[in-house]
């Protein structure tokens, strides 16, 4: 845990170039976005969830089905 | 002074947005004012080869902006699924005959066949819905709940976010936490665990309802790494406890020496299994880890998104998953795009192929393929369209494969020379529309 704190913290300040509010022309862009695509997202996590045994990762993995 | 300047940033990245959108759908800049609510519809088909599982879902996510950035969004999904599912038992020379889940019928396998269990019909609401407001400057916090309801399965949860900026808000830490509430309440009753499939009618291995909870906690960190490239880490706990079995699964019991089941007759006038076939038993909690990173960066006009997963658990399941979209332009208001998905995972300690007969039983033991060692790949298509009122239109094509490994010192005797686990191939379509109003 130690380590992925300290990772997370050197990834947060290694030398990411300060991009000011009017430059975010690009990122400011629907397709830019992280969570950009909610229902494509939920509808893969649904299906991923019932036929593996892994889930979540992006977001919350947990139930919320008995699926077969 | 630094408060000034903060406040100004935020004041300018507000307006820098505003006028970006406006920039990018005149009508509906025009309209800001009105255009609160965002709609996205979709219709989902997924539907697995060789009559397994067919789902046919219809889903409606919106999302309305109020001022100050607060958002109030919410979904509702309908589901139908019909089908069968491998039930763990194995494949054998002859017929072979089970008791349904419910109890209260019998269906047959054909010689050769890996048996599935072909008596499923269900169907699944669910909601759920968020309230987000930022608040002391540079803080977000979002709560929400869920709910969902099958014909044997109740959901109830509820979950809360907080997110700070950095930076300039180049950087965003947050932390979420989930609570869920599951209950599992087949017909005909929950199987005890490991317990002899019965004959029909026979309810006496049957009990009560059975519950579950889930803790889950999300950390993560989201960084503008420049005027094109975005990327985010997170770190994810989750935490199960009380009944984790499948309810549906079942696992044979074998000859030491050929791997058959060992064979059984009902009693006179009554109709049963043709073997000796136990519950799925697995343990009452499960503990799983992940870190999942992705990056996603414009290149002139393309946006291509790459992402990877690890899992680890308690359980002894270890997950890579790794996955590409590349949204590709075609003229100014469509677009295609590619998305590639692989998955692999190894078997849970307790996984088996069947249970020998004379040999004590495991305190936990499943068959389920899902549990087994497996690799899946997904390749897809979709295809949006901008319409001239902004609206957006997308149509998406995908086909998922997988396929499972079983290591031969899981298997005995003729097991060998048989499928022990089927390929699953499915396809998955989606058609959607989003617009505001």
């Amino acid at each position: 845990m130690r380590r992925l704190f300290t990772f997370l913290s050197l990834l947060a300040l290694t030398g990411c170039a300060q991009v000011a509010p009017w430059e975010r022309d690009v990122l400011a862009r629907r397709e830019m976005q992280l969570d950009g695509a909610p229902l494509d997202a939920a509808f893969d996590d649904h299906i991923y969830f019932s036929k593996e045994a892994s889930s979540g990762g992006r977001g919350f993995g947990g139930g919320g089905c008995g699926c077969n | 002074m630094a408060n000034n300047d903060k406040r100004l940033g935020v004041a300018l990245a507000a307006a820098t947005c505003a006028l970006l959108g406006g920039a990018r759908s005149a009508p509906a800049a025009a309209a800001d004012d009105e255009d609160r609510w965002e709609i996205e519809s979709a219709l989902l088909y997924y539907g697995e080869s060789d009559d397994r599982v067919q789902d046919a879902s219809l889903s409606v996510f919106a999302k309305r902006d109020f001022d100050d950035g607060k958002l109030l969004d919410f979904s509702i999904t309908a589901d139908t699924l019909t089908g069968a599912s491998p039930s763990g038992a194995t494949a054998l020379d002859t017929p072979q005959t089970f008791t349904s889940p419910s109890g209260d019928d019998t269906y047959r396998t054909a010689a050769g066949e890996i048996p599935l269990d072909d008596t499923f019909l269900d169907t699944r609401y669910a909601v759920s819905a968020n309230w987000t407001q930022p608040f002391a400057g540079l803080y977000t916090v979002s709560a929400g709940g869920s709910f969902s309801d099958e014909y044997d399965y109740t959901h109830a949860g509820a979950n809360v976010r907080l997110t700070r900026d950095f930076n300039q808000r180049n950087t965003t830490l947050s932390a979420a936490l989930a609570y869920s509430w599951d209950e599992s309440d087949p017909v005909g009753g929950v199987p005890v665990g490991l317990s002899q499939m019965l004959d029909e009618d026979d309810l006496s291995n049957r009990g009560d309802a059975q519950t579950k909870d889930i803790v889950d906690v999300v950390i993560g960190i989201a960084q503008v790494v420049n005027r094109t490239t975005v990327v985010r880490v997170n770190y994810s706990y989750s935490d199960s406890s009380g009944y984790l079995n499948d309810p549906y699964k079942i696992l044979s019991v074998v000859d030491p020496v050929t791997g058959d089941t060992i064979a059984r007759t009902p009693p006179p006038g009554e109709d049963g299994p043709s073997g000796i076939y136990r519950f799925d038993n697995r343990p009452d909690s499960r503990t799983k880890h992940g870190l999942y990173a992705e990056a996603r960066t414009w290149l002139g006009g393309k946006v291509l998104s790459l992402s990877y997963r690890f899992m680890t658990d308690d359980w002894e399941i270890d997950s890579h998953t790794l996955e590409a979209h590349l949204r590709w332009p075609i003229g100014a208001t469509s677009y295609v795009e590619p998305h590639l998905r692989y998955y692999t995972q190894t078997a849970a300690e307790f996984y088996r192929v069947s249970l020998v007969d004379g040999e004590p039983l495991p305190q936990y033991a499943s068959a389920d393929y899902r549990l087994a060692e497996f690799d899946g790949v997904t390749a897809g298509l979709k295809f949006g369209h901008e319409t001239s009122g902004g609206n957006e239109w997308s149509v998406r094509v995908e086909y998922y494969k997988q396929k499972g490994k079983v290591s031969d010192s899981l298997l005995i005797g003729n097991q060998l020379d048989r499928e022990t686990i089927a390929d699953l191939n499915a396809i998955i379509a989606q058609f959607s529309y989003r617009f505001r109003f």
